[in-house]
């Protein structure tokens, strides 16, 4: 929800105050440790992992966990958990890059639309509605097949569903603050609307926006996940989660092992950031501080 | 006879940063088919004593005391004997009458709800009961047919709905929490005259809450001055105007706009109070007036001032209040 | 109330219409040309010209469009390049297995969602809440194609009560058929569960912090009573707003979910067709899709006047 914040309220964020109490949040801890450990796994990962991430060594093909392989082997031999350390830096590479993507053009569109109001507006925000009616699996189905499969253009096919995101709650946030004193004043002043936007409106929604973007990226995680997983995104040998479990169905009889591990390292991917997005609202939201 | 007894009722709610007195030590007894004004400034805990007579406080809300009607103790109650009293023996209107329907029901079956629920009536009778209810309120038929919903009416008529579920299932204790405050002065002098001809009818006992002096003045028997969640001045309607012995009871006649000019000849009115109230989790030792009291003196600081009978039915706590009659 | 009716009317039109032209110009850029890739690659020129111009491909854009258009409104969808019936009877076929297995995940949703969001908020903030929210955290956060796997390798392979996959069809009978629905719809049905279990939970604890609930309480209601009385009813309404929107969620859902199972339906289609550059498939699709998504919610609209009786117009009494 757009929310009521006051001038000066996000400018000045006390963040060790938020620390404080972020700290005495379950959900917020555990959503920032789970983050943080797939960050760190994720970087971990760039530089060493147990085993060469595409060696094949077919001898050992499709061993259950053991002491050699922490979580097994795949079809290939090759090891799970150094796949799945590495199809974590294959998810947060395409989420980050779309939701980039996303916000880049969503929050300078919603901005304009609050700003000008009249006919940019009725355009950006009907091109919006109208994006709602497509599926965004379907879009990005289409977009990857004009552009062909690949992890480049599912960033793509995912960060254009993300911008009327942006856009529309960007739109929603800025418009009450438009009329806020503190913005009437600035106006009064003389000053521009672009410096109005870029001093007054984005400081006082950024905090919803990195709200948004923590929400936005475990979906990314997920979009990225199916699209992989019908053969769209990321493609073979480079390892990503979604693709891991494309193969692991084929092989659910010799070795159901395999389906679960990618599985729950995407669940667990999503899990952490949702808890973190809800407990930064909490956290963030003035609204919702002044209730409690 | 008594019909409602309330003894030192303290509510305390819980807050982030602890628990907040919002009432403490309160007291009145209200007479079958008596009438009580309750005046005080916003936030002094009016709403709060309504809610905690009829069993609805918030749930952080603890509260301690007695509130005895009808010869039983409410506080010790299970929830579900309060729920059989509720509506039937106690009714209340809320201050809201905008928001205190419900907007996906007819007025009609709102009204018959009451009836059915405590009395097992039929759709059909109780139908019939509640067109004449609403009939009596001022909403008759065929100009409001039972079937409308709450969105096509005025504030004046919701309110007036709202009075007729109260009644419906004839109560002993009508409490009515600042019934006018929402409406336009014309709704306002019609719903009051209400109130108190049903009332004065159906013999029941009229607890009003209220802001308006001149509101108490012309409706009720007795009154109480609230202050920072404390009974601060208690007596006769006639004896309270005529002495208004707690200083802040003085400050708040003054502060009452034009209405009172019938009562207090213009140019004999003090200025308004300055200061703001003390809240609930900050209020000082002493006297919760002090801080603002053109009276206070060092005395007044230590400890609460106990409350002074100054003629049958009338008290004050105050240590320093003011004995001469108003100043006419 | 009917000129509210007709302005839903407008804008369906509207969307659609807009939606067709996106549509028609996105497949004016994919690569590939149908002509070439249903010869395949050693076709010769003047065989290629000519089924090109029997296909209408070497008409311009605008004409091609107004034609698809045209044949759109009076029910001619075209032919499909790569099966050679018109699309239509394509869409007739797996319409029988996507429309039952999308209404049976909705139902499946909703029977789970509402009751446990009035739980919730019934028992706000306690372990009821905290349970049915952590089930939410989780329904959410499962990938809905993996949770498919799962419950493929619990009922199909360790227990062989349900197939893995695959469509028995509806000549097979009722109960068989079904059987190869209900994996499919479980795995559809929990994301969309999970979100709508926490809308219904914050729509009723919102609107049992209104007023009017106030108001039932002090008629003597219990709790309980005026949950289900005065609060489900108001609450509902956004939740009815969210089903709406959840449809399109829903058909993406079923595009990955069909291919988790092999279900011939329209999500499988549409996925085809998009890898075999059976353009004219992917357009009817798309636009059948996008018009389901807008009726769906042109239908959320008149529930709402069902629901709210603000809505149905009747001005002032008196
Ligand atoms: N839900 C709540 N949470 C926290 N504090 C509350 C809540 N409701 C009431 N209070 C506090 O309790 C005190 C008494 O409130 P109450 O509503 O009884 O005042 P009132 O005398 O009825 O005022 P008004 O004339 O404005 O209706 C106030 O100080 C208020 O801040
Ligand atoms: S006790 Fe003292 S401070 Fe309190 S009202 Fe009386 S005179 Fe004023
Ligand atoms: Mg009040």
């Amino acid at each position: 929800m757009p929310g009521d914040i006051g001038p000066g309220e996000a400018l000045a964020p006390a963040w060790r105050e938020y620390w404080m109490r972020g700290r005495s949040s379950a959900g917020f801890v555990i959503g920032l440790a789970v983050t943080a450990l797939l960050v760190a796994v994720a970087l971990v990962s760039l530089v060493w992992t147990p085993y060469q991430v595409d060696v094949m060594d077919i001898p050992v093909k499709l061993q259950a966990p053991s002491a050699a392989h922490w979580l097994g082997t795949d079809q290939f031999g090759r090891d799970v958990l150094s796949r799945l350390m590495a199809g974590a830096v294959n998810s947060i590479a395409v989420s980050l890059v779309a939701v980039g993507i996303g916000a880049g053009l969503g929050v300078p569109l919603g901005a304009l639309a609050a700003a000008r109001r009249g006919i940019i507006e009725e355009v950006v925000m009907r091109f919006n509605d109208f994006t709602f009616a497509f599926p965004a699996l379907l879009s990005a189905v289409m977009i990857t097949a004009i552009l062909g499969p690949g992890a480049v253009n599912s960033i793509i096919a995912i960060g254009i569903f993300n911008i009327p995101v942006f856009a529309r709650l960007t739109r929603g946030a800025s418009l009450s603050l438009w009329q806020r004193d503190f913005v009437l004043a600035a106006r009064v002043a003389g000053k521009g609307r672009t410096r109005i936007t870029a001093e007054h409106i984005l400081p006082n929604i950024a905090s919803l926006l990195i709200v948004q973007m923590t929400i936005q990226f475990a979906l990314a995680i997920l979009a990225e996940a199916g699209l992989s997983y019908l053969g769209l995104g990321t493609q073979p040998p480079a390892p990503s989660w979604g693709k891991m479990l494309n193969e692991a169905q084929t092989l659910m009889y010799l070795a159901p092992q395999l389906a679960i591990f990618p599985g729950l390292a995407i669940m667990g991917t999503v899990l952490g950031l949702n808890l973190l997005g809800d407990g930064l609202r909490d956290l963030l939201d003035p609204r919702l501080r002044r209730l409690r | 006879m008594t019909l409602l007894s309330v003894r030192d009722l303290c509510v305390t709610l819980e807050t982030p940063e602890g628990p907040a007195p919002i009432l403490e030590d309160v007291g009145f007894d209200l007479a079958a088919g008596g009438s009580l004004g309750l005046v005080g400034e916003s936030g002094c805990g009016k709403s709060m004593t309504a809610l905690a007579v009829m069993g609805l406080l918030p749930e952080r809300a603890v509260a301690t005391g007695e509130i005895v009607f009808e010869g039983c103790n409410l506080l010790a109650l299970p929830e579900g004997a309060l729920c059989k009293l509720r509506g039937r023996r106690l009714a209340m209107v809320f201050q809201e009458p905008m928001t205190a329907l419900n907007p996906v029901k007819t007025i009609g079956a709102q009204v018959a709800e009451g009836l059915r629920w405590h009395l097992g009536l039929g759709r059909g009778e109780a139908e019939a009961r509640a067109v004449k209810l609403l009939d009596r309120v001022g909403v008759p038929r065929p100009r409001f047919a039972p079937g409308l919903y709450p969105h096509q009416l005025s504030g004046g008529q919701r309110q007036r709905v709202v009075i007729a579920m109260a009644l419906a299932c004839d109560p002993a204790l009508l409490i009515a929490d600042e019934p006018t405050t929402a409406l336009d002065v014309t709704s306002q002098a019609a719903i009051l005259d209400l109130l108190a001809e049903v009332a004065a009818e159906a013999g029941l006992a009229l607890l009003l809450i209220t802001h308006d002096l001149a509101v108490v003045w012309q409706n009720t028997r007795s009154m109480i001055v609230m202050y920072a969640g404390r009974v601060v001045e208690r007596g006769g309607t006639h004896e309270v105007f005529a002495r208004m012995a707690h200083p802040y009871s003085r400050g708040l006649f003054a502060a009452s706009p034009g209405a009172l000019d019938a009562v207090l000849p213009p140019g004999r009115r003090l200025a308004a109070i300055p200061g703001l109230v003390p809240d609930p989790l900050h209020r000082p030792a002493g006297c919760v007036f002090a801080g603002r009291c053109p009276r206070a003196a060092a005395d007044c600081l230590p400890a609460q001032p106990a409350e002074r009978r100054l003629a049958p039915g009338h008290a004050v706590a105050c240590l320093h209040p003011h004995l001469e009659a108003t100043p006419a | 109330m009917a000129v509210f009716l007709l302005q839903r009317l407008a804008a369906f039109i509207v969307t659609l219409l807009v939606a067709s032209l996106v549509v028609f110009l996105v497949m004016e850029v994919l690569p590939g040309d149908p002509a070439a890739l249903m010869l395949g690659v050693s076709a010769r020129p003047d065989t290629l010209a000519a089924l090109r111009s029997e296909m209408g491909l070497d008409l311009p854009a605008a004409q091609r469009y107004l034609l698809w258009l045209g044949g759109l409104v009076s029910g001619d969808l075209g032919t499909s390049y790569t099966y050679g019936v018109p699309v239509w009877e394509l869409v007739r076929e797996r319409i029988g297995l996507s429309l039952p297995l999308a209404l049976i995940a909705i139902c499946l949703s909703t029977l789970i969602a509402i009751p446990l969001g009035v739980l919730a908020a019934a028992r706000h903030n306690k372990p009821a809440d905290v349970g049915v929210m952590g089930f939410t955290q989780l329904g959410v956060a499962v990938p809905n194609f993996w949770f498919a796997i799962l419950l493929i390798l619990v009922f199909a392979v360790h227990w062989q009560v349900l197939p893995a996959g695959g469509f028995a069809g509806w000549d097979a009978g009722f109960w068989p058929a079904l059987k190869t629905l209900l994996l499919p719809a479980v795995a559809l049905a929990l994301p969309q569960a999970a979100i709508l279990a926490r809308v219904t939970r914050s729509s009723v604890l919102e609107t049992l912090g209104e007023d009017y609930v106030r108001t039932a309480r002090a008629k003597g209601l219990t709790r309980r009573a005026a949950l289900w009385r005065h609060a489900l009813r108001n609450a509902l309404i956004p939740v009815v707003t969210i089903m709406g929107l959840q449809f399109s969620f829903l058909l993406a859902g079923t595009i990955i979910i069909e291919n988790v199972f092999y279900l011939p339906g329209l999500g499988r289609l549409i996925f085809q067709a998009i890898a075999q550059r059976d353009l004219i498939v992917v357009k009817d699709l798309v636009i059948l899709l996008a018009a389901s998504v807008v009726a769906v919610n042109f239908i959320v609209d008149l529930l709402y006047a069902v629901l709210d009786p603000r809505l149905r117009g009747g001005g002032h009494a008196g």
